[in-house]
């Protein structure tokens, strides 16, 4: 198995605050993974440290067997492209814009200028060639960094919050994109995210972050509370969780919100885990349902529209949720 | 106040008869300045662009010596390069006292820290997300200086503009340095100096308007510049 990326005891603090500790991280040459977490959860440095422009201040990470040092940085950098989630655009026409990575690597302007005109009309802006980038809508301009990432031919393409700015038309042409280009070159994708429910949609494997440390939950339903029962529950002032096996420490805990079922009535052998609550908000989250259900804490639930349309819940409507004990995982 | 009129209605025809002195006397002045923001802006925007880039000690320092020098009064830069230019000076035997060459000197001088503070403001006002990018890029310390360069370069040539404003409206260090010599350093401002001190207004005048043309065009160019970079 070839690895990208082998990270070990990576730590990376701005000033005292350490926003990255992660003990061991691999992923695989060719994977596609999706680093999920709250805001403040480390995603966008680790990120920045695997594009190696910035140095951790301890630990290691290899990149296809070899250990970065500060001779090899930019040879490293060089060979991946990241995709910033609100990308500079140079004060120059969207073509230029794309031969800059080119034409720094002294790639000719006849063959730089082919290669940006390739990758333009692969994110679907071949026709706003000449124009001014800086007149590009939010939605545009990301895919004008996409293309100025994938002119470069990365071994790894790393994109923070790639979605954002762009419309539902955009996220999918985007998403097409990564996929062809992983399959077709075997491209290593990284990408962070908040939206849960396009994660599967791209990304093989996910990787959850909190608090700067890889954890094995999503984050989206994060209570802060402690242990209580002997290890059994979790009590939170607003909400008591059972635990899945007796359990020591931990400040939070954190449900998967797809494996939380919602039903207008009370289930028979309804699990130990179970809420009365109202339903606060609903949303269409690209293809599928979020669901937001005040229950003395506010839950996200996410479900397929299959669900959705046996449920049908209205706003305010008064609705139980159930998951199961396993479903609750506890996070130090 | 008739006599003003009159000496105003004389610049006039001065002016548009292409007089061969006034016209002269303005070549020279836009020579000296020219050649002293060309020398100027060749030492102060690479030496804007490090001091903005990189860190290092004493820099605080550096950038308050800098502002102080673009206070900086230019009898005190005309006295010093005159003791460097004269015969006696450690630079006499070039012979640059009293030439076009010796004014540019010290009108760069005059310049220099004008252009750099300028170029440094243009830099630090940049996006910092342009910085993280030409890394992304894989550009190396050169390539991103030159990257950034280019992106502030509407900023940067408006610093270049306004060190040109200062050294073609100066008089200190043109008079000190030039001498004003008749048809050889004579420039705008030492020419309309000398033209009052005699009572010969309509020279004086003829200058000034032109003075004042080209004032006007300075601005008007770094109003533009101000407008592309905003």
């Amino acid at each position: 198995m070839r690895l990208a990326y082998s990270a070990e005891e990576l730590t990376f603090s701005y000033g005292a605050v350490e926003a990255l500790h992660i003990n061991r991280l691999d992923i695989r040459a060719g994977e596609r993974i999706a680093l999920v977490g709250p805001n403040g959860s480390g995603k966008t440095t680790l990120l920045h440290l695997l594009a190696f422009i910035a140095a951790p201040d301890k630990g290691t990470i290899s990149f296809f067997g070899e250990i970065a040092t500060p001779d090899n940085l930019l040879a490293f950098r060089r060979r991946a492209a990241l995709l910033l989630q609100q990308s500079y655009l140079f004060r120059t026409s969207v073509l230029t814009n794309v031969e800059m990575g080119l034409r720094v690597r002294g790639v000719s302007r006849r063959k730089s200028r082919r290669m940006a005109q390739e990758a333009l009309d692969r994110v679907g802006l071949l026709a706003l060639e000449r124009r001014s980038a800086r007149s590009l809508s939010g939605g545009e301009a990301q895919r004008l960094a996409l293309a100025r990432a994938l002119v470069l031919n990365p071994e790894v393409l790393l994109l923070d919050e790639p979605s954002t700015h762009m419309d539902k038309a955009g996220v999918q042409r985007t998403e097409e994109i990564l996929l062809d280009l992983n399959r077709q070159t075997g491209t290593t994708v990284i990408l962070t995210t908040h939206n849960l429910e396009r994660v599967h949609s791209v990304a093989q494997r996910v990787v959850n972050l909190f608090r700067g440390r890889v954890v094995p939950a999503f984050t989206d339903n994060l209570f802060k509370g402690e242990v209580t029962g002997g290890g059994s529950s979790f009590e939170t002032g607003r909400a008591l969780f059972r635990l899945p096996v007796a359990a020591r420490g931990g400040a939070y805990v954190t449900i998967d919100p797809t494996l939380i079922q919602v039903s207008r009535v009370l289930p028979e052998d309804a699990p130990p885990n179970t809420f009365e609550g109202r339903v606060v908000t609903i949303a269409q989250e690209n293809g599928g349902i979020r669901l937001e259900v005040a229950a003395g804490e506010r839950f996200h639930v996410l479900m397929s529209p299959g669900d959705w349309d046996l449920l049908k819940a209205a706003l305010g409507e008064k609705v139980w949720l159930t998951f199961g004990e396993n479903a609750v995982i506890l996070l130090n | 106040m008739s006599f003003i009129v009159e000496a105003f209605s004389r610049a006039c025809n001065l002016v548009v008869d292409f007089d061969p002195e006034v016209y002269l006397v303005v070549w020279t002045s836009l020579k000296v300045s020219f050649a002293a923001v060309v020398a100027a802006s060749a030492v102060g925007v690479p030496l804007g662009l490090l001091i903005a880039l990189r860190e290092f000690r004493g820099r605080e320092t550096l950038l308050v010596v800098l502002n102080t020098m673009m206070a900086l009064p230019t009898v005190v830069v005309g006295l010093l390069f005159y003791a460097v230019l004269s015969r006696r000076g450690p630079l006499g035997e070039l012979d640059m006292l009293f030439t076009p060459v010796g004014i540019a000197l010290g009108l760069s001088v005059l310049a220099l820290p004008i252009v750099v503070n300028l170029t440094i403001s243009a830099i630090e006002g940049l996006d910092r997300r342009l910085f993280l990018t030409c890394r992304l890029l894989g550009a190396t310390a050169v390539q991103q200086a030159w990257m950034i360069l280019k992106e502030a370069r509407f900023a940067v040539m408006a610093s270049v503009v306004m060190a040109f404003g200062r050294v073609v409206s100066e008089v200190g260090i043109a008079m000190m340095l030039g001498g004003n010599i008749r048809g050889f350093t004579r420039t705008m401002t030492t020419a309309i100096a000398l033209e009052t001190s005699k009572g010969e207004l309509e020279l004086g005048l003829a200058l000034g308007l032109l003075l004042l043309f080209v004032a006007f065009a300075v601005n008007a160019a770094l109003y533009m510049l101000q407008r592309r970079s905003g």
